[in-house]
């Protein structure tokens, strides 16, 4: 009862942001699209036009890997002011207060559904061969997403809290880590001594898992097993430190 | 006798000094001391007592003297440092009304998700949506953006979702000016067959006929701790010798 409750409020808080969002625009859900493709041309145009990258299907190797990117910085950012952002609902309303941060993360996940179908476009156009594994393989790697976003965020939101700093650190900690992650550029350019410290980072094994799924139809196991164990630690930490500390949230905003 | 709804037992809350500790000071590792700055406060101090399921208890005071804080640690939206806060028994606050609402959404929207946060299933706010729409009196405004609504509006949507979520008990505080005269007056009869229902109501407020009208027992609190409870009556006329000790204490230290 309570656990269907809160799965109904999730899904209320979900749809008045994306309310909120596009309500007054002429375009609507095509701003949901625009954002994403603003950013995939701009580095289009930098790296593959200016920079030169010589790189097969640059396109596609950038969007496989930017849009679940944005679902993550995006949703993490956002979560981290969420208990913030509603203080006088967790002042003066008794509620389960994680569901805060995991609706930010669960609205940016809409977001990503909606350039799903333009990641497919791109492939039929460059003419690259569809997969039926993609069935089971896009629905797998968006809930070991979910686990990963929501466990970082959960995490910074109750940090930023009790230390303000936290959000400014994780908007800085984002971009560094944009170009920290072989985002814009394939691993196999970065020297072959420093390749392992690119491959240690969680970030890269989603990365990587998205774009084999997408243009290999090839679930790369230990990535997806690399991003859920990452997951699993930060969302153990989270869990503890929220056992510990949840009750002073309330006094603290 | 039945066991009362509400159980508070030698109750202490205090709360952090004004100053945050912030990057700055997790760096320094600076756990500064001596000016009062980060030594936490104490907001309420052993405070005790207990309320009968269909009794409305008044709760009044000087502002500052804890009594929002008793509000939130009996809403549970925090702890106490010590002692014991025993409801049993769902409970819904009137505090901000309408502070969760959207501007940009419409009424109807506002009040699904408003009837969520409250803890009613969507199911139950389809079905008290029409008694909901009525009590308010916003009629064919409800399909219009939260917005263009007037604070009197706000706050009869807002008080009209909260009576209608479903609580054993409910925490008022210094909400009674919804709207204009009458509607206050449709309000107070409300809550009173509430409590003629066996609901139970704690109503902080420092308009003292409200007090007088609504409550039948209460308590007086001053700087934190209790220092009258009884019969209404008497818990005002003990509140009105405080304030009048204080005001000549003030014109003393004037002069």
């Amino acid at each position: 009862m309570k656990v269907r409750q809160n799965l109904e409020l999730l899904y209320l808080l979900v749809l008045k942001d994306l309310k909120i969002r596009y309500k007054n625009s002429a375009l609507g859900y095509l701003w949901a699209l625009a954002n994403p493709f603003a950013f995939a041309f701009v580095y289009w145009v930098a790296f593959k036009w200016i920079m030169r990258v010589e790189m097969e299907n640059y396109s596609i190797f950038l969007i496989t890997g930017l849009f679940p990117w944005l679902w993550l910085s995006n949703g993490v950012i956002q979560a981290t002011r969420s208990y913030q952002n509603n203080a006088t609902l967790v002042k003066k309303v008794k509620l389960w207060r994680p569901i805060l941060p995991l609706s930010s993360v669960v609205q940016e996940m809409a977001h990503f559904l909606c350039t799903l179908p333009v990641i497919v476009a791109f492939l039929l156009i460059t003419v690259q061969p569809m997969h039926l594994s993609w069935t089971w393989q896009v629905p797998l790697m968006i809930l070991v997403q979910l686990l990963f976003t929501y466990s970082l965020a959960s995490l910074l939101a109750l940090a930023n809290v009790f230390v303000h700093d936290v959000e400014y650190l994780v908007g800085i900690g984002f971009s560094l880590l944009f170009f920290a992650t072989p985002m814009v550029y394939p691993l196999s350019m970065v020297p072959e001594n420093y390749r392992i410290w690119f491959q240690m980072s969680p970030l890269h094994a989603l990365v990587n898992s998205w774009r084999e799924i997408m243009l290999h139809g090839r679930l790369d196991f230990s990535s997806a097993a690399y991003v859920m164990l990452s997951a699993t630690l930060v969302g153990l930490i989270s869990y503890r430190f929220y056992r510990k500390s949840s009750h002073r949230i309330g006094e603290l905003l | 006798m039945r066991p009362p709804i509400i159980t508070v037992e030698g109750l202490w809350k205090s709360y952090p000094g004004e100053a945050r500790l912030g990057i700055k000071e997790f760096l320094l590792k600076r756990r500064p001391r001596s000016d009062g700055r980060y030594t936490r406060t104490w907001a309420l101090q052993d405070i005790s007592f207990s309320v009968q399921r269909g009794q409305s208890f008044g709760i009044v005071g000087h502002n500052g003297t804890g009594k929002s804080t008793l509000l939130s640690l009996l809403l549970g939206t925090i702890l106490p440092d010590k002692g014991v806060v025993k409801v049993s028994g769902a409970v819904a606050s009137l505090l901000e009304l309408g502070a969760g609402f959207h501007p940009e959404l419409t009424g109807r929207e506002n009040l699904f998700l408003h009837g969520s946060i409250l803890g009613m299933t969507l199911q139950q706010t389809r079905r008290a949506f029409n008694e909901i729409v009525a009590f308010s009196e916003l009629g064919g405004a409800i399909d219009r953006p939260i917005r263009t609504y007037s604070a009197g509006m706000v706050a009869r949507l807002g008080f009209s979702i909260v009576i209608h979520a479903p609580a054993d008990v409910l925490l008022i505080d210094e909400v009674l000016d919804v709207g204009d005269m009458r509607f206050q007056e449709k309000c107070k009869a409300y809550l009173l067959d509430y409590v003629r229902r066996d609901g139970t109501l704690v109503i902080v407020s420092h308009d003292m006929e409200t007090v007088a009208s609504m409550c039948d027992r209460g308590m007086c609190l001053n700087l934190g701790t209790l220092t009258y409870q009884g019969p209404i009556d008497k818990v005002i006329e003990h509140y009105r010798t405080l304030m009048t000790a204080d005001s000549e204490l003030t014109a003393n230290a004037v002069q």
